[in-house]
């Protein structure tokens, strides 16, 4: 006997997400996972001049906006043949960089901690043994007894007011928080403080890409132009003070995000055990260091992973035919050639094929198609993308940038390597991954400064802007690593428009259906790997693994059901 | 709504996705204000789907004007002015960006560093293609929802009403 649950929509995610599990002795035996909305941005996008398409893809999201433009950019200038110049490359590390930081930050202490982090119970701490706490782990100044528990103060009206869903809307005291009060306070006080922090962090993308959100990009380059004495333009003082947000942006990643993540990990550690699921990993890399076509330059290396074999990195190729296919066999689309098929995105098809029950229901039919997410492939297999698989095969490829922090945080939780390999590994690797993110900012900073001073100050290449220059077919494929993992976008030039434009996302490798061959994707098979449920009616382990991925639903999927998405929370049967 | 509190800075934040037809009802108005010329202290701001990225904007100005689609079931095009203090006095059904947008303003709450919102919500059906545009429906109702937000704006900055202007334009409805 199995009691199947319906948590619908996830909360604390972009966009709208549902997983159905099935639970037979306080654990999760089966998961699927679906977006129940559905995302046509391929059908804006054909017949569009491909120079706009960045500014289109943008708009998908309100997250990761900027990593859908650089790919955009770079899938159109690898289809015609531009090679950026180094400072229009640096511009887009740093921004990257700015993304990363603000995304992982915000994701750890706004759509995950609370998770980990019981907010209620932070009032029965104690403000002087938290102040002690605090500065036993790190030298960040605010941690005095008095400012905890003016803290505590402020909430206290907050929390008996019922007004605030961060406050109302959680599980709190559920038996699976383990946090000692005065953890939960220090986790309250610095999501608030996160809050204050992330607004100056963006400010970097406003500066170098014009305006936030949705900064400019420009294919062959930049839109930016340096002077250093120019008023309009990048000059001294802006430079001076992107330098000042990235020192800013790195001190909060060092004194709080980390000492906060191995804080809270070192009392969850049995979650070192728990959701690991595929074991498979992929990652595209991303920060070139001399061009996108020498991936051998990228500071975030590319491979894959199979069944947790660090021992090995395969290489990925993403215009290989038999690489990278997608599939439709449990999504509501329909392929020209028939369902079994798996198509590269070069050749992709996006047509609607809803078949699902008619809305309001109680469950999907998940043994036919039920989901609005097609199901990618990396050679037939289901991948886990993401920082987890970023960090691991950083790790495998033996870079010891990648090895020191991953090596420092085993030892700090004093667990084994097989850890990493589970829920409270993709937590970490997170913000591992920030930590190296932080570091490089600082030396693509004094890089752009050496290139200024050396006065190169060229931002694009213009030559082949003219579609008169351009061959009258082509094709690209623009990859970067978004903070959510591996995205690439393929495009199909003819004729000086865009004849087919696929996007293939981080969460649709991760959320996706099952494939023909009924292998589950990185969700499901992690939801299934050894998950507890304390209490059905409160399924705060699903919440827990399903988070670590960092789902964001809006660029997976867009378009609301006909249910009017009301909350609905648990249905138990 | 006769509003007798006036504010140095106030800014109109037209929020949405212009992807998604009337979804993107208040980045269209953005973007046609953001063409016009206004009083001292008004600002206009395309805010897109911006979510926690436009912190700043609400702890730069005293007075924010948002301007969002909601799924509510009400007659496409219906126009509400709401004053919401709270995340839960928002609309249930605001749109794909509502997440970060709720949690930023409820911290910003705990922070003490809410702005006075006054938010335009503006029902839309729901779609079923993505497309960039209006339907007729929410078209036609731009024109009023640009004068209303105007004239908001206008009090709200302590500008003088007009003869044009004398009865309120700005009404709870």
């Amino acid at each position: 006997m199995s009691n199947r649950i319906v948590v619908d929509p996830i909360t604390r995610i972009e966009g709208h997400l549902r997983i159905e599990a099935d639970i037979q002795d306080g654990k999760v035996v089966d998961a699927y996972s679906s977006g129940t909305m559905v995302r046509l941005i391929e059908k804006i996008l054909q017949g569009r001049d491909p120079r706009d398409a960045w500014a289109f893809v943008g708009r998908v999201c309100g997250v990761c906006t900027t990593v859908h433009s650089l790919a955009s950019c770079r899938s159109v200038e690898d289809a015609l043949g531009i090679v950026i110049p180094p400072n229009a490359e640096i511009v887009r590390n740093l921004m990257y960089c700015a993304q990363y930081m603000h995304d992982h930050v915000v994701h750890f202490y706004h759509l995950h901690a609370l998770d980990w982090v019981d907010v209620v119970n932070a009032l029965q701490a104690d403000p002087k043994a938290t102040s002690e706490l605090a500065q036993s782990i790190s030298n960040w100044p605010k941690s005095s007894p008095g400012y905890f528990s003016d803290l505590q103060k402020r909430i206290k009206g907050f929390v008996e007011s019922g007004q605030l869903g961060i406050f109302a809307n959680g599980y709190w005291g559920h038996p699976a928080y383990k946090l000692p009060a005065e953890v939960n306070l220090i986790g309250l006080a610095h999501y608030l403080e996160a809050l204050e922090w992330q607004k100056e962090m963006v400010k970097v993308h406003a500066i170098f890409g014009g305006k936030n959100p949705h900064p400019n990009y420009l294919v062959g380059g930049m839109a930016c132009s340096i002077g250093l004495d120019d008023v309009s333009a990048i000059n001294a003082e802006r430079l001076a003070y992107v330098g000042r947000l990235f020192e800013e942006g790195k001190r909060f990643i060092e004194q709080v995000y980390i000492p906060d993540l191995l804080a809270i990990a070192s009392f969850y550690k049995d979650w070192g055990a728990i959701g690991g699921g595929l074991g498979n990993y992929l990652a595209y890399g991303d920060l070139p260091t001399n061009g996108y076509n020498d991936p051998s330059s990228f500071l975030i290396p590319s491979g894959a992973i199979l069944n947790k074999d660090i021992s090995t990195v395969y290489d990925v190729d993403l215009r290989e035919d038999a690489q990278v296919q997608e599939f439709v066999s449990r999504s509501w689309y329909e392929y020209a050639d028939g369902d079994g098929a798996g198509l590269h995105p070069w050749k992709g098809e996006t047509k609607l094929n809803y078949t699902g029950p008619k809305p309001p229901y109680e469950h999907l039919n998940v043994e036919e198609k039920y989901s609005y997410l097609k199901t990618p492939r990396w050679k037939g297999n289901a991948m886990e993308v993401g920082p987890l698989a970023r960090m691991l095969v950083g790790y495998a490829r033996g870079r010891e940038d990648f090895k020191e922090v991953v090596d420092m945080a085993l030892a700090k939780l004093d667990v084994p390597v097989t850890a990493l390999f589970s829920t409270l590994g993709r937590t970490a690797a997170r913000g591992l991954e920030t930590q190296l993110i932080a570091n490089w900012a600082m030396d693509f900073y004094e890089s752009l400064l050496t290139n200024i001073r050396n006065g190169d100050t060229r931002m694009a290449d213009t030559t082949k802007f003219n579609p008169e220059r351009w061959e009258a077919s082509a094709q690209g494929v623009g990859h970067t690593e978004a903070p959510r993992g591996a995205l690439a976008h393929w495009c199909v030039i003819k004729d000086q428009k865009l004849e087919n434009y696929q996007l293939v996302v981080p969460t649709t490798w991760n959320a996706s259906p099952r494939d023909p061959e009924g292998k589950s994707s990185a969700y499901e098979s992690s939801l299934m790997d050894n998950t507890p449920i304390a209490d059905p009616e409160q399924p705060l382990e699903i919440l827990r693994t399903v988070h670590s991925f960092d789902p964001c639903m809006a660029c997976a999927v867009h378009l609301y059901d006909e249910d009017g998405k009301q909350v609905n929370r648990v249905k138990v049967l | 709504m006769q509003t007798t509190t006036t504010y140095p800075n106030v800014l109109i934040l037209g929020i949405g996705n212009l992807l998604m037809g009337d979804e993107g009802v208040g980045v269209h108005l953005a973007q046609r204000l953001a063409k016009q010329a206004f009083s001292p202290g008004i600002e206009v701001v395309d805010g897109g789907t911006g979510g926690f990225h436009l912190t700043d904007y609400f702890t730069s100005y005293p007075c924010v004007i948002l301007i969002d689609a909601t799924l509510d079931g009400r007659q496409p095009g219906t126009i509400r002015l709401l004053e919401p203090r709270f995340s839960s006095e928002f609309p249930r059904s605001m749109s794909t960006h509502d997440i970060g947008l709720r949690d930023l303003l409820e911290g910003l709450q705990v922070m003490g560093q809410l702005p006075k919102v006054y938010l335009f919500a503006v029902s839309i059906v729901e779609l079923q293609e993505m497309y960039i545009g209006l339907s007729p429906e929410v078209e036609d109702v731009m024109p009023e929802l640009e004068k209303r937000v105007k004239a908001l704006a206008g009090q709200l900055v302590g500008e003088k009403i007009s003869s044009s202007a004398q009865s309120p334009s700005v009404h709870r409805v």
